[in-house]
């Protein structure tokens, strides 16, 4: 009977994370359509909806507010799985879609198009997107020795990433007065995003979304070690493929539609960790909702906090997120599990 | 069940660790490995679970090759305890005893009845049921080692390979495991294939013994068989006398004093 209780506990445990967390997204999503430069109401907002607002606040509202919102929500859910699955593979904290080449890829098509071909600049986001994967697949090639093992993946992804930082780099010095594109790019920003983005984003996330559902027995199993994983049954080095291959997805999408968001993969799943436990089943989808919350907040605040001029979201992460990052690892101390 | 080991050939690399080396394993019985460190002998128990790939040779289980098994398939008949193994600190004993269910899922199933059984089964078997509400945290080292080998028994394997199950424990929490595996064999007939570094617990509790030196196998019996004083200290360099005493069963080893 005392078990029964337990088990109900923690079911009920995370519907109420789950619960507040939805609230909030709720409450960030409304204020996100209410703030900025140009104030709106809140009867206002509800007059959009029964077509009685005026045409100026109905633009700001449908074409402007409204995707930019639920694109954060999307992208924070994505980067958030993503890194999810990737402290898994790693079975290190620190694991993000960074590590596995992912952002350094994209940028380096990115940057290569926009400064060499700017003629195909339309294209940036599939260019990206293979960039992000192209890399992703040399670090496996690279880390491959009889299976994939995390420290190899790991080090395999700071020479690649040191590799293309450097081509990247050389690459804007030699083309300084010419960074707007790729400043933009390289600090991820909603400024301009539209249903179209919304709707790509959205196909992507929901492809991503169910292979992410398909990893959850595996991630779990990782968890216990690769011998006691393989004991069970588990194909390891394919799950870790398989797992990567996904992750790498996920965030190679986000960062073809609205360029780098850092620290988002990294900091979601530990604040999921901390609410729902190691379990994935739980912890996955409370990441998800952490994410796309933290993205829509520092979106929002970004946008808003400095009058006549908006912080990019990439930057509002980076800047929150690494004291965020520091301040609970001093505060736990040490990880366990991932 | 039976598991046959050929000509095993293993290695890390260009590194040959294990050559020509076979064994067979019968069911029900204890089987213990020893050998000293780097001898090879948890490769060897490794590779026939397939836990590392082996370069040459043949393992065969009730007839089969094991290259050839599928890995859930494996997993529902051989059960291995590694000796590395981690699980999140948040992790309910219960919880993770129910991991050793894996094998007999697919991959969306939710834990069937039978699962509930055979998870409080393979805890009340190690003593670990009043433990199940626990965080795996806030339990000790013996216990810890106990649900270990309940979610291995979840299994339901036909055989249950331990590698070292006693070697960070201390010598109460050893006494305990080896206890556990005894009376799991006796009482379930369970086969048990384990490397153990305690020469005395492992004249206590196996039914045989294989001597593993330099990758190849030593020797090969029952127990007072196979630990002797020339064996010893042809395989550990170690001399010692083995004594056999009134009211024991078994002999003890006495090792040379140190120092004298």
């Amino acid at each position: 009977m005392k078990m029964k209780n337990k088990a109900s506990n923690s079911i009920l445990r995370a519907g109420a994370v789950w619960t507040v967390l939805i609230a909030g997204i709720a409450a960030a999503f409304l204020a996100a359509v209410v703030i900025g430069s140009s104030r709106i109401t809140l009867g206002e907002v509800f007059s959009v909806f029964n077509g009685t607002a005026e045409n100026k606040v109905r633009v700001i509202v449908t074409q402007l507010r409204l995707p930019r919102a639920i694109l954060s929500l999307i992208v924070g859910a994505c980067l958030s799985a993503a890194g999810a699955l990737l402290q898994a593979v790693m079975k290190n904290p620190l694991a993000d879609p960074g590590s596995i080449g992912v952002s350094a890829g994209a940028s380096t098509a990115a940057i290569t198009v926009l400064l060499l071909f700017p003629n195909l600049s339309y294209s940036v986001p599939l260019f990206a997107f293979g960039g992000a994967a192209l890399a992703c697949v040399l670090i496996y090639l690279m880390a491959w020795k009889d299976g994939v093992d995390p420290v190899r993946i790991i080090l395999s992804g700071v020479a690649v990433n040191s590799v293309l930082g450097g081509y990247n780099s050389f690459l804007q010095l030699q083309n300084s007065d010419n960074l707007q594109g790729v400043l933009a790019f390289m600090n991820g920003s909603f400024a301009g995003a539209t249903w179209q983005n919304v709707r790509i984003m959205g196909l992507y996330a929901a492809i991503g979304m169910v292979m992410v559902v398909l990893c959850i027995k595996s991630a779990n199993a990782l968890q216990l070690g690769d011998e006691m994983a393989k004991n069970l049954g588990v194909r390891v080095n394919l799950s870790r493929i398989a797992l990567s291959a996904v992750a790498a997805f996920l965030s190679a999408a986000t960062v073809s539609q609205i360029g780098m968001i850092g620290f988002v993969g990294l900091v979601a799943p530990h604040i999921a960790r901390m609410l729902s436990g190691s379990d994935y089943k739980v912890m996955v989808p409370t990441a998800i909702l952490t994410g796309s919350l933290t993205v829509l907040l520092a979106d929002t605040v970004g946008r808003s906090v400095l009058p006549g001029t908006e912080i990019p979201v990439g930057v509002m992460m980076s800047v929150f997120g690494g004291p965020f990052f520091l301040y609970m690892l001093r505060k736990r101390g040490n990880f366990h599990g991932a | 069940m039976e598991l046959k080991a050929e000509n095993l050939e293993i290695g890390y690399g260009d590194k040959v660790i294990v050559n020509g080396f076979s064994m067979n394993i019968e069911r029900g019985k204890i089987t213990t490995i020893i050998g000293p460190n780097g001898s090879g002998k948890s490769t060897v128990l490794k590779a026939v679970t397939r836990l590392i790939k082996y370069q040459g040779g043949v393992v065969y289980l009730n007839g089969r090759e094991i290259s050839e098994m599928k890995p859930k398939e494996l997993a529902r008949t051989l059960g291995v305890l590694p000796q590395i193994h981690s699980a999140p600190s948040d992790f309910r004993v219960r919880e993770l005893v129910s991991y050793g269910r894996m094998p007999h899922q697919k991959p969306f199933s939710k834990k069937s009845e039978e699962d509930e059984r055979i998870i409080r089964w393979a805890m009340t078997e190690t003593g670990t049921w009043q433990l199940r509400d626990k965080s795996i945290y806030e339990i000790s080292g013996g216990e810890t080692q106990r649900v270990w080998i309940a979610t291995v028994l979840a299994q339901k394997p036909e055989m249950l390979f331990l590698d070292e199950p006693t070697t960070y424990l201390d010598i109460s929490h050893q006494l305990e495991t080896m206890q556990l595996v005894k009376k799991l064999n006796k009482e379930t007939g369970i086969g048990v294939v384990m490397v153990l570094h305690d020469l005395t617990q492992a004249l206590e509790v196996s039914d045989h013994i294989i001597v593993i030196k330099d990758g190849k196998k030593y020797s090969e019996g029952v127990p007072e068989e196979v630990i002797t004083e020339k064996m010893m200290r042809e395989v550990y360099n170690v001399d010692c006398d083995i004594i056999k005493i009134a009211g024991r069963d078994k002999p003890l080893i006495a090792y040379k004093q140190i120092g004298a």
